[in-house]
C-alpha cells in the first residue's frame, strides 16, 4: 500500500479513536471527591511521532496543525490541541536526532517505531514528546499558574495515562512478521 | 533583499513553527471571548453529524437509567398538576371539581417560560470550561443566551446555535458565574474552580446566616435563569478570614457525568426585560 494513503487511513483511525472512544472515558485515579483531577487520555499524537523518518520538518508542522485542528474542532477548545501539537512536531526530528545512533536519512521508508529503534528508545522518544505536548495543552488550557501543584500532578498523571493508552496501541497495531510497520 | 531571501531559506522551519503557534494563539484568543465560538465548535454540522451517530449508539447503554429520570420527573409533574387543579390526574376519570379563585384584584398572570426537550449528544466534564452539545437548534426555536436545566436543576446557558445543534456552555465553568439564593432569600453568587465537577463555590455569604449542612441553594430571578431551580446542595463550610465573609461548598444537583436529556427554557418576557433595564441605564 501507498506510504500516503496508508497515513490518511493511520490519522482517520487515531483521530476517531481519540473523538469517539477515548474522550468519553473521564478517568480517575481514585474515587473520592476532591481528591485527583478527571482528565481524558490523549493518544492522537501518536500519529505525529509514527510518520516516516524522512518527513520534513515542514510536512510535519502542517501535518501536527491539521491533526490539532481537527480534534480541536470536536472538543470546543480552539487552537490548544493545535498548539501544543504544533510544538511536539517541531521538536520530533531533534529527539529522533538525538537517540538514534545512525542519520534519519540512513532509514528508508520506515517510520520510528518499537521493531527498528528498540522499546526503551521508542519509549524515551514518545515519552518525552508526550511529557511536552500535555505540559503545553493544560498549561494553556488552565491559563494560570496560581494552582502550580494541581497543574503539574494533572500533567504527570496524563502523560502516564496517556503512554499506557499509547504502549497498548502498539502491541494491538504492530504488525509481527513483516519488517516495515 | 537576497539576504533576507537566505535568512528565510535558513529559518524557514522555525519561522514556520512560530507562524503556526501565533495562528493558534489567535484562535484561542478570539474563541476565550464567549461571541466568537461560530466556526470552532462542536455546533458545526461535520463533528454534530458524527457526534450524532455515535450517540444513536452509545444511548442503548443508559436507556434504563434514563426511563427511571424520566419517570420520576412525570411523577413530579403530575404531583404539580394536581395541586394547581385540584384534580387527581392518576384517575382516568375525570374528577369535575375545578376551584374557581375570585380575586378582586384581577391580577393578570402571563406565561412566561416555555420549555423544550433536547437529547445531550456531547458532554464533557474534565475542562475547565465545559460545553454540552444538544440536538435542536434554530430550527426548534432555540437561540443564543436561553438558559439549560435538567429534570434535577440548572445545567448552563446556551452560547452558540447552528440549523440542529447548539452549544450549551455548562456551569462547571471558570468563566461564567450563577446568581444564587438560599432558601431564606440570602442571594450571592456561585463559582468553579475548574478542578472537581462534584464541587461548586458559594462565596460571599455573611456569618450571621443560619445554614446548616445539606440546605439547599436555588437561582435567583436576576440571572437569565428562571428562579427557584435547584443548583446544589451544601456539603461544608468555610470562613474566609480576609473579609470574614462565609464560602459554600456544595454537590451540583445535576450529575454532569451522565446527563442525557436537558429542557431549554425560553423566557418570553426576557426581551422587553433587558430593553428595559437597558433604557433605565441610560437615564441614568
Amino acid at each position: 500500500m501507498n506510504t500516503y494513503v496508508k497515513n490518511l487511513f493511520k490519522f482517520c483511525l487515531i483521530v476517531l479513536l481519540q473523538v469517539l472512544i477515548l474522550n468519553k472515558i473521564t478517568l480517575r485515579w481514585w474515587a473520592q471527591p476532591g481528591g485527583f483531577p478527571v482528565f481524558i487520555p490523549f493518544v492522537y499524537p501518536l500519529f505525529i511521532l509514527l510518520l516516516p523518518f524522512e518527513t520534513s520538518v515542514p510536512a510535519l508542522l502542517i501535518l501536527g496543525f491539521v491533526t490539532g485542528i481537527s480534534v480541536d474542532i470536536f472538543m470546543n477548545t480552539a487552537g490548544m490541541h493545535a498548539c501544543a501539537t504544533v510544538l511536539l512536531a517541531y521538536l520530533r526530528t531533534n529527539v529522533l536526532n538525538a537517540l538514534l545512533p545512525k542519520n534519519l536519512s540512513e532509514y528508508p521508508n520506515q517510520s520510528p517505531g518499537v521493531k527498528n529503534m528498540g522499546w526503551m528508545p521508542f519509549l524515551v522518544y514518545s515519552g518525552f514528546l508526550i511529557l511536552l505536548h500535555h505540559a503545553m495543552f493544560f498549561t494553556l488550557e488552565l491559563w494560570s499558574l496560581n494552582n502550580i501543584g494541581y497543574l503539574l500532578l494533572k500533567i504527570v498523571a496524563s502523560a502516564v495515562t496517556s503512554m499506557l493508552f499509547i504502549v497498548a496501541y502498539l502491541l494491538l497495531f504492530t504488525r509481527q512478521s513483516s519488517s516495515r510497520i | 533583499m537576497r539576504n533576507f531571501i537566505l535568512f528565510v531559506r535558513r529559518f524557514f522551519n522555525l519561522i514556520l513553527f512560530l507562524g503556526l503557534e501565533i495562528v493558534c494563539i489567535i484562535l484561542i484568543a478570539r474563541t476565550n471571548s464567549l461571541q466568537g465560538t461560530d466556526i470552532m465548535s462542536s455546533a458545526n454540522t461535520v463533528s454534530g453529524l458524527m457526534y450524532k451517530k455515535q450517540n444513536d449508539v452509545v444511548i442503548y447503554f443508559g436507556l434504563r437509567r434514563m426511563n427511571d429520570s424520566l419517570i420520576n420527573e412525570n411523577a413530579r409533574l403530575r404531583q404539580a398538576m394536581a395541586i394547581y387543579h385540584n384534580l387527581d390526574t392518576l384517575k382516568d376519570t375525570a374528577v369535575r371539581r375545578i376551584v374557581k379563585t375570585s380575586d378582586s384584584t384581577r391580577v393578570v398572570q402571563y406565561n412566561e417560560y416555555i420549555y423544550r426537550t433536547a437529547k445531550v449528544v456531547n458532554n464533557s466534564v474534565s475542562s475547565g470550561n465545559n460545553y454540552i452539545t444538544i440536538n435542536r437548534g434554530s430550527a426548534d426555536g432555540i437561540a443564543k443566551n436561553m438558559p439549560v436545566i435538567s429534570s434535577t436543576g440548572v445545567v448552563g446557558r446556551v452560547v452558540n446555535v447552528s440549523a440542529h445543534f447548539a452549544s450549551v456552555l455548562s456551569v462547571l465553568s471558570v468563566k461564567q458565574q450563577l446568581s444564587a439564593k438560599l432558601k431564606d432569600g440570602t442571594f450571592s453568587y456561585i463559582t468553579w474552580d475548574g478542578d472537581n465537577p462534584d464541587v461548586m463555590v458559594m462565596k460571599d455569604v455573611p456569618q450571621q446566616i443560619k445554614i446548616h449542612m445539606n440546605d439547599s441553594v436555588f437561582t435567583t430571578s436576576f440571572s437569565f435563569f428562571p428562579s427557584d431551580i435547584l443548583i446544589g446542595t451544601v456539603f461544608k463550610m468555610k470562613v474566609n478570614t480576609k473579609n470574614n465573609l462565609r464560602q459554600l461548598y456544595l454537590h451540583p444537583s445535576t450529575n454532569f457525568r451522565n446527563i442525557q436529556y436537558v429542557y431549554v427554557v425560553e423566557n418570553k418576557m426576557m426581551a422587553e426585560r433587558v430593553k428595559l433595564e437597558d433604557s433605565t441605564k441610560k437615564i441614568k
